[in-house]
């Protein structure tokens, strides 16, 4: 069932993610960098949003003057800052439900992902409620719909021992501390515990991204600057509480839940807020429960080297005291909790390499149902005929769309957990074997990395920028990294063979 | 080109951002109209009145829990009416809150109501009574489209305030 929803869901995704990978190369694609670039919007909230504080007046007669003196007398600098205030805080909503949405659509919320899932939701309880507050300071006509309806629905949890929404009814009843308060709750404590959940979210995560490329950034920022130019953010009439605002221009991003509260009722609001909130706390334990194979440390084989605990994305394996005498001082030791069995310990380990003749091919690290040698195996026997040459070899991750659509197609696939499963040594083995007369590393779609850094780590390893280095003596011209222009820019996986095939061909034919 | 198509999906990006953040325009009352509010929180009557113990009553009591008077705590439910010449606008039993039922009613509803003239009429009964009201008002009102007429209970004179 949850996988049909996942599936369904990556179909309507592909909707979205084909027109972005054609106008985008996957380092800078957004949809690879949804959850930086919330955290990279969220950064010119804060630095729009110190502008603003400095003159804003928080008192009911003068908040309004303050928001239009910023908007109208100082619009160069104040009216754009304000805009760019409101624009950006708009925009990481739009970040946050594509982010949310492919985690889950992908299935990287489950297993041993949970933790970050789960930390996510919080956030979303602390972002509505800042951006809400925010629209309240205003205090136009569309500020006193929001505190009113707000006030409704805090009405209905049984707390307040007199409506609260009836402070709001005459403008005698509505006091500056009340703004101070509202002014506290959206600058200072809100942002705080804003700050704490994002560290909690990816504080489990090896090196976490929370800042996209600066050529994103710089094309956000730019975004965003241009909407505030061209379509500057300005107010409502002032409040007024003797009249009920009749035509309001709304922020569906942070007020869409608000007509429900006239529509339905308060009480059903919450149901509904609280029953989202639930469905997405306990997704992560929704039936079909499958607990996968963690990685195995074999300590005949491990020298302690930490490679494996430099590339693990997940945290998932840490140095211990050695336990077995050897000589070396630390082995490696994998948290079963946090390991996900993605396979890149294996890739860097660097006794996985497929070239040990004297020894059985058992790494310092696997993973015991998809070891190094079940891969060296398969590399044997998926070389292609002599016919086809150039003959090239063909890697896939296990859980990428374009290896399943290969192997479909009757293709020849190496399937792996994660491109960063295979170690170097590997390509080398294929090449200087003669296996093949090229590589083809199809990769996660879009260098969208099912288990974070992947296509990062490949990268590096064979540009000989990370250990394990591929060999000098392994000709890189050989191996197409297809989330890679030009590989990048033919969609179609079977094309892209065809393509690298005919290049090789080419190549061979200038030689 | 390559530039182009990343400017044309920031833009596309930018102008949904820019769209939704306006629109479509939410329409929270018609031109037409006007509204009631009517929030007030009231602690009604207590559903008995207090009696005094006697002695033999007060002998058995531990030492520390010797009050001369027996009080219910207890309060009777709010029975609320509003009305608009013969049409009820809004009709409402509030329950009184707290475990033992010994806090005040709160009460607040919004009524939509066509703009122009209104003979109001706000009723209520905290006195457990099945019929009849205990405090109640009646006013003419001409109400502006857009307006937002407030009812009130005031606790210390007592009286309902339109206003």
């Amino acid at each position: 069932m949850i996988e049909r929803v996942h599936s369904l869901g990556r179909s309507i995704f592909e909707l979205l993610r084909r027109p972005m990978s054609r106008a985008f190369d996957s380092e800078q694609n957004p949809l690879n960098h949804l959850g930086a670039l919330t955290v990279y919007f969220c950064w010119i909230v804060l630095v729009s949003g110190i502008w603003l504080l400095i003159f804003f007046r928080t008192s009911v007669s003068s908040a309004f003057e303050s928001v239009e003196y910023l908007t109208h007398e100082q619009w160069y600098l104040g009216g754009v800052m304000r805009s760019l205030h409101r624009y950006a805080s708009d925009a990481l909503i739009v970040t946050i439900l594509l982010h949310v949405i492919k985690e889950f659509i992908f299935n990287r919320y489950r297993l041993n992902r949970w933790f970050n899932w789960v930390t996510g939701v919080p956030l979303v309880w602390i972002i509505f409620p800042l951006g809400i507050s925010g629209y309240w300071l205003v205090w136009d006509e569309l500020a006193q719909y929001v505190a009113i309806s707000s006030a409704e629905l805090l009405d209905r949890v049984p707390i307040f021992t007199n409506p609260m929404a009836g402070n709001f009814m005459s403008a005698e009843l509505l006091s500056d501390r009340f703004f101070t308060l509202m002014a506290f709750l959206h600058l200072i404590g809100l942002p705080i515990f804003l700050v704490f959940g994002i560290w909690l979210h990816v504080f489990r995560l090896n090196g976490p991204r929370i800042n996209p490329p600066r050529r994103m950034m710089a094309a956000a920022l730019l975004a965003m600057l241009v909407l505030s130019a061209v379509f500057p953010a300005i107010s409502h009439d002032q409040a007024d509480l003797a009249m009920a605002p009749q035509v309001l221009r709304f922020d569906w991003f942070y007020l869409h839940v608000y007509p429900l509260i006239q529509a339905w009722s308060p009480g059903w609001v919450w149901v509904l807020l609280i029953g989202i909130s639930t469905l997405l706390t306990i997704a992560p334990w929704a039936p079909p429960a499958r607990k996968t194979t963690v990685a195995v440390v074999d300590l005949d084989n491990c020298n302690g080297c930490k490679r494996c605990v430099d590339d693990c994305p997940f945290g998932a394996v840490e140095m211990v005291p050695r336990t077995d005498g050897s000589n070396y001082t630390h082995e490696a030791a994998v948290d079963q909790d946090l390991c996900i069995s993605c396979g890149i310990c294996v890739g860097a380990c660097p006794t996985a390499t497929p070239f040990r003749s004297r020894s059985a091919l058992i790494p310092g690290i696997d993973v015991p149902n998809h070891s190094a040698a079940v891969i060296r195996q398969d590399i044997i026997e998926h070389a292609e005929p002599a016919a086809n040459a150039p003959r090239v070899m063909v890697f896939g991750c296990r859980d990428d769309e374009q290896t399943r659509r290969m192997l479909k197609d009757g293709n020849s696939v190496v399937t792996v957990r994660c491109m960063a499963h295979l170690q170097p040594s590997f390509l080398d083995f294929v090449l200087s074997r003669d296996h093949a007369e090229g590589i083809l590393l199809l990769g996660c779609e879009d260098g969208n990395c099912n288990y974070r850094l992947g296509a990062e780590w490949t990268e590096a390893r064979i540009n000989r920028e990370r250990d394990p280095r591929l060999r000098k003596r392994t000709d890189t011209s050989k191996i197409a990294m297809g989330w890679q222009p030009p590989w990048s820019d033919i969609k179609d996986p079977a094309k892209r063979l065809a393509a690298f095939r005919a290049s090789l061909a080419e190549e061979q034919g200038d030689g | 080109m390559k530039l182009f198509k990343e400017s044309l999906a920031w833009a596309v990006f930018a102008v949904v951002v820019g769209l939704l953040s306006v629109w479509p325009r939410y329409n929270l009352v018609d031109a037409d109209n006007a509204i009631i509010t009517v929030t007030y929180a009231h602690a009604a009557q207590r559903v008995g009145e207090c009696r005094i113990l006697t002695q033999e009553e007060l002998n058995e009591l531990p030492p520390n829990m010797r009050k001369p008077s027996d009080c219910p705590r207890e309060r009777h439910v709010v029975r609320f009416e509003m009305r608009s010449g013969d049409e009820v606008l809004y009709k409402d039993v509030l329950l009184p809150s707290g475990i033992w039922s010994d806090g005040k009613a709160n009460i607040y509803q919004r009524v939509v109501v066509p703009a122009g003239r209104h003979d109001i009429f706000v009723g209520m009964n905290d006195s457990g009574g099945k019929a009849g009201f205990d405090y109640e008002i009646r006013t003419s009102l001409d109400i502006a489209s857009g307006r937002n007429v407030v009812v009130q209970f005031n606790p210390e004179s007592q009286q309902f305030t339109v206003h």
